[in-house]
């Protein structure tokens, strides 16, 4: 009888929460879908994008897969290629956002040589993608490519790999709040961020973690070596871009670099979390104003918002860490669209990319997702486009790792530099792990 | 796993030989196999062959994405022997794999024997123990991190009431992995408690009672009786359980990544990272047969000690 | 003591352990009804009523596609574990020759084989024989994934129903397939109700093998479909929490109903065996 009763309420209580989902659903808070105002077109997009080819006939049909988080620029995405579908009747756009799952999908599908017809390559057009992407150089748009990317997405033999929706230029983004309330200008050079560091952490009485980092999400301090690693190796006008290149490369001139990342860990500058921190835990404690910098773009600036709409991001180029050279941005390609060289619809995907590559389609997208577009004259206006154009005229730099290491050592050197923030190692043997990974796969 | 079964003469499936090829053959029995046909297919086109490849992976280079790479003979087994994150992988798959098991055996044997009485909540302690079982391990993964971890973690609000210091659990590259092992424990806790539930349940009456007429007492019972008789559902529980925790991914994944480092991976997790992460698809091959030799190894000789003591108790 | 005190000792021992094991729990609950912007510690219940988290878990992770999803590809996958599983143990458990001892040994040594081991090769068949994002597909790896326990399950159960009742039936002139279907299944109601709870439970939650083989949005499945909030560049823990909930439901309401032929189903097929 009992068992009956306790079945009986697990029934009920599944069928209520069902039933309170449904019903709730039209009239529930539209927080996420319906904030932006470029959304509001896009809503009766959006489903017929889903409703898959029922309005008769035979379509074509293409697969989209995108990099994209947020379901705000999913939306965006879509909305673009529910106006491309309204233009051309006949082909059907499949958009996949296939998350935090993205590059191991894809590496299974380029195993299987099963790729989507047009795809994101995300800093890897050359590299990884480059074998399965058609060349896509005598497209009208082609031409327009930026000075700064056109290099990184084209292969040999002038092969345009990719349209890059949006490009990447990393520096380290800033709590000006913060910034502001301790009496600190943005810093110009490596030693004036330290300094910057220090002063925030003893007046703040450890309050402000200077740094954020995650252990966890190890990319965070893999981007910290990536962009500091051009600081320092590549950057100033004795460099070792070539020993790089050629293998020669003295890998104790790495301990230096590894040797600040743990100064970092020491001294107090990172959030004493480091090792168990999630990149997602991030936002929040920056809109809490417990967090000043973050190495890399402003990427997370909405969910920012989300928690403490009035906190104000600033955004500034990486600092030399040699003296008497400049700033710099990492730069690369973040959001693209590649066409599969072997798919069944080339022309058709060719074809959607020429949409995306639209000036009013490019701009939304730079809007979106806070970047400056990756063709050249492309309006965009977002809190942080003045910034783009105060630094306009600073260098920018191809991401470290994608020119000057083999692939997979990407991965080599995030865990490494967690493990050297644990106290697992010392500087000397991270570089000395960098070394024989480096010259493992290069023999490959 | 059915007791052997001598009854020569009157086993339908032994009749004496005679007649034609296939009424021999039909009587024999042997027709009888092809019922197990559909999962044979299955099997040897969704695991055996694709094992077989595996295995052969193993063997190249491969980055685990491009269509070509080098056959390099043994050379991933023998890079195993001086990568020092090895050594560290080989250590935890062995805490999760057995600690875990030890761990669940034991509290799921205390737990059994408290819900055998018959007390009230019995059914609701149950279902609640089994309950994590149910939910995915992934998601409850991420619940004990909301646990332990150190900004706004469960546990250290709870800390800081007594001390400033928040403890970093999780971080700490020695008890990371003692964390996973009591996570996991809990998560799989309830297959042990049910499976000797079921053993205590196949236990006659009768033989406590005559236990208890010879005047043993109730530890006395239990020696005697009951660890006796429970010797198959040990056998059952824990070579489950060492398949499961030398296996451990999940968990791991949702706590910390494998981090800090790699001082939490497991064979399973290294494998992961390693075929994903850096594009070493060989090498990861060569450690998922290594995985496969050595579970086997474990669970058989396992297997064999604990079938050994069902029976000669 | 009395037994009286002695059985009260012991429930409240129980009621403790309970409490313990629902900590978890508790702390899913509390972050589940809780705002985004809410920083109270994880122990607080929230003080007002907020439902938005699984509002938003069902809207934004699609959860009524997901659950149909999840509905045909675990019915379909457990239908066919029972019946191919089921039969397949017939023989195992009966004709106990080497070569089906070895055939059993290798049926179940397949629990051992790590799944990464074997994904780039499975999903090149699967594109092959056109079964990527497919219902049938996923079916069939999960069937044949669950399989090992399945057989393992059923051959020991069936090793504990005497043979005296094969023989009666051949007498009576039965086949022995429909001697299988028409007195023995009958019997197999409590182990297939711990296969159908143990095959459920994994199908249900699976990660693994639905991420890769069921990538479009419209076929994801319910773990898969919450995954994208706990990726790493989301924070919707109150979303993940509630999702979890709501996908944890029907489980547990299958669990519970089947809850009485478990412990006996296990007690003889994987105990007695």
């Amino acid at each position: 009888m009992r068992r009956w009763m306790t079945t009986g309420a697990a029934i009920l209580i599944t069928a209520s929460v069902a039933l309170a989902g449904c019903s709730q659903r039209p009239g529930g808070t539209e927080k996420n879908a319906g904030s932006d105002v470029q959304n509001g077109s896009q809503t009766p997009a959006n489903t017929s994008a889903n409703s898959g080819g029922s309005s008769g006939g035979e379509k074509i049909r293409l697969s989209v897969y995108s990099t994209m988080n947020e379901p705000k620029n999913q939306e965006m995405m879509k909305g673009i290629a529910a106006d491309f579908m309204q233009e051309n009747p006949d082909i059907q756009v499949d958009f996949q956002f296939p998350g935090s799952e993205y590059e191991n999908i894809l590496k299974v599908k380029m195993a299987a040589n099963d790729l989507p017809d047009v795809f994101d390559t995300h800093g890897w057009a050359v590299i990884r993608y480059g074998n399965y992407l058609a060349d896509l150089k005598d497209e009208a748009w082609a031409p327009q490519l930026t000075d700064t990317i056109k290099p990184v997405v084209t292969g040999k033999d002038g092969k345009v790999n990719v349209l890059v929706l949006s490009e990447a230029k990393d520096g380290i983004t800033y709590n000006a709040d913060i910034l502001q309330k301790y009496g600190i200008e943005p810093p110009k050079t490596f030693e004036e961020l330290m300094a910057a560091a220090e002063k925030m952490k003893t007046e703040s009485k450890g309050e402000v973690s200077p740094f954020y980092m995650s252990g966890v999400d190890n990319g965070m301090i893999g981007q910290f070596l990536d962009q500091y690693a051009t600081s320092l190796l590549i950057s100033p006008a004795n460099n070792e871009a070539q020993s790089l290149l050629d293998g020669t490369f003295d890998w104790n001139k790495w301990t230096p670099l590894a040797q600040s990342l743990l100064d970092l860990q020491t001294k107090g500058y990172i959030n004493k979390d480091v090792l168990t921190a999630k990149y997602s835990d991030m936002p929040q404690r920056f809109a809490q104003g417990k967090v000043a910098f973050v190495i890399g773009g402003p990427a997370f600036a909405d969910d920012v918002y989300k928690v403490n709409s009035n906190v104000k991001i600033g955004y500034m180029p990486v600092t030399p860490m040699v003296a008497g050279d400049g700033q710099n941005f990492s730069g690369g390609e973040r959001y693209t669209m590649g066409a599969w060289k072997d798919g069944k619809h080339l022309a058709e995907a060719k074809k959607l990319i020429a949409f995306f590559a639209k000036p009013e389609n490019m701009s939304k997208i730079a809007n979106a997702t806070k970047l400056p577009a990756g063709l050249k004259n492309i309006e965009s206006n977002h809190e942080f486009s003045p910034y783009y154009e105060q630094f306009a005229d600073v260098r920018v730099f191809p991401y470290f790792d994608r020119v000057y290491l083999p692939n997979g050592m990407w991965d080599v050197m995030c865990k490494t530099g967690t493990a050297l923030i644990a106290g697992n190692i010392k500087p000397e043997e991270f570089s000395k792990k960098m070394k024989s990974e480096y010259e493992r796969l290069r023999k490959q | 796993m059915a007791e052997p079964n001598t009854r020569p003469l009157h086993d339908p499936y032994q009749l004496p030989a005679q007649g034609s090829y296939f009424k021999r053959l039909a009587r024999s029995g042997a027709p009888l196999n092809l019922l197990y046909a559909p999962a044979l297919v299955l099997f040897v086109v969704f695991i055996f062959y694709p094992f077989l490849r595996g295995v052969q992976i193993s063997f190249t280079n491969w980055d685990g994405y491009n269509q070509d790479f080098k056959w390099i003979g043994v050379s991933n087994y023998a890079r195993m022997l001086d990568d020092p994150d090895m050594a560290t992988v080989f250590k935890n798959t062995f805490v999760y794999g057995i600690g875990s098991t030890i761990l669940q055996n034991v509290i799921g044997l205390l737990y059994a024997l408290l819900l055998h009485t018959n007390i009230r909540l019995r059914g609701v302690a149950r279902t609640v123990i089994y309950l994590p079982v149910i939910i995915s391990a992934l998601i409850m993964g991420y619940i004990w991190y909301f646990f332990f971890q150190y900004d706004g973690g469960a546990i250290n609000d709870i800390l800081l009431l007594f001390r400033d210091q928040p403890s970093n659990l999780l971080g700490d590259p020695k008890a990371n992995v003692w964390v996973i092992t009591f996570v996991n424990t809990f998560q799989y806790l309830g297959i042990a408690m049910v499976l000797f539930l079921a053993g205590l349940q196949s236990i006659p009456k009768e033989y406590y009672e005559a236990a208890t007429i010879d005047g043993a007492g109730p530890i006395a019972r239990f020696f005697r009786v009951t660890w006796p008789l429970l010797a198959p559902s040990f056998t059952v529980s824990m070579v489950l359980n060492l398949i499961g925790g030398l296996k451990l991914f999940d968990v791991i994944t949702a706590m910390t990544n494998s981090g800090p480092g790699y001082a939490s991976a497991s064979l399973s997790t290294m494998m992961y990272l390693l075929y994903f992460g850096r594009e070493d698809a060989g090498y990861a091959a060569a450690i998922g047969v290594l995985m496969f030799v050595l579970i086997s190894v474990v669970s058989i000789s396992a297997l064999i000690l604990l079938r050994r003591r069902e029976v000669t108790s | 003591m009395t037994v009286r005190s002695k059985t009260l000792w012991l429930a409240l021992a129980a009621a403790l352990i309970c409490l313990l094991h629902l900590l978890p729990f508790y702390i899913l609950i509390t972050t589940s009804f809780k705002a985004s912007g809410d920083l109270s510690s994880k122990w607080v219940m929230p003080g007002y009523l907020y439902l938005d988290n699984f509002v938003n878990a069902w809207r934004e992770a699609r959860l009524p596609v997901a659950f149909r999803n999840n509905i045909i590809v675990t019915a379909l996958s457990v239908l066919l574990i029972v019946l191919t599983g089921s039969v397949a143990a017939y023989p195992l458990a009966r004709r106990q020759t080497g070569w089906n001892k070895f055939m059993y040994a290798l049926f179940v040594s397949a629990l051992i084989v790590p799944p990464l081991t074997i994904l780039v090769p499975l999903y090149k068949y699967m594109v092959d024989i056109g079964g990527m994002n497919t219902y049938w597909g996923i079916v069939l790896l999960h069937v044949t994934f669950n399989l090992p326990m399945t057989i393992f399950l059923y051959t020991g159960f069936i090793g504990t129903i005497p043979r005296d009742l094969d023989e009666a039936s051949m007498i009576d002139g039965a086949d022995r397939l429909g001697l299988f279907y028409r007195i023995l299944l009958p019997l197999l109601k409590p182990i297939t109700a711990t296969v159908v709870i143990l095959t459920g439970v994994a199908v249900w939650n699976d990660y693994q093998f639905s991420v890769f083989f069921l990538q479009k949005q419209e076929l994801r499945t319910f773990t898969v479909a919450l995954s994208s909030f706990f990726g790493s560049y989301t924070n919707e823990i109150g979303w993940v929490a509630a999702g979890s909930l709501i996908g944890a439901l029907p489980m547990v309401a299958v669990y519970l109903f089947l809850q009485r032929y478990f412990i006996t189903g296990l007690s003889s097929g994987a105990v007695k065996g």
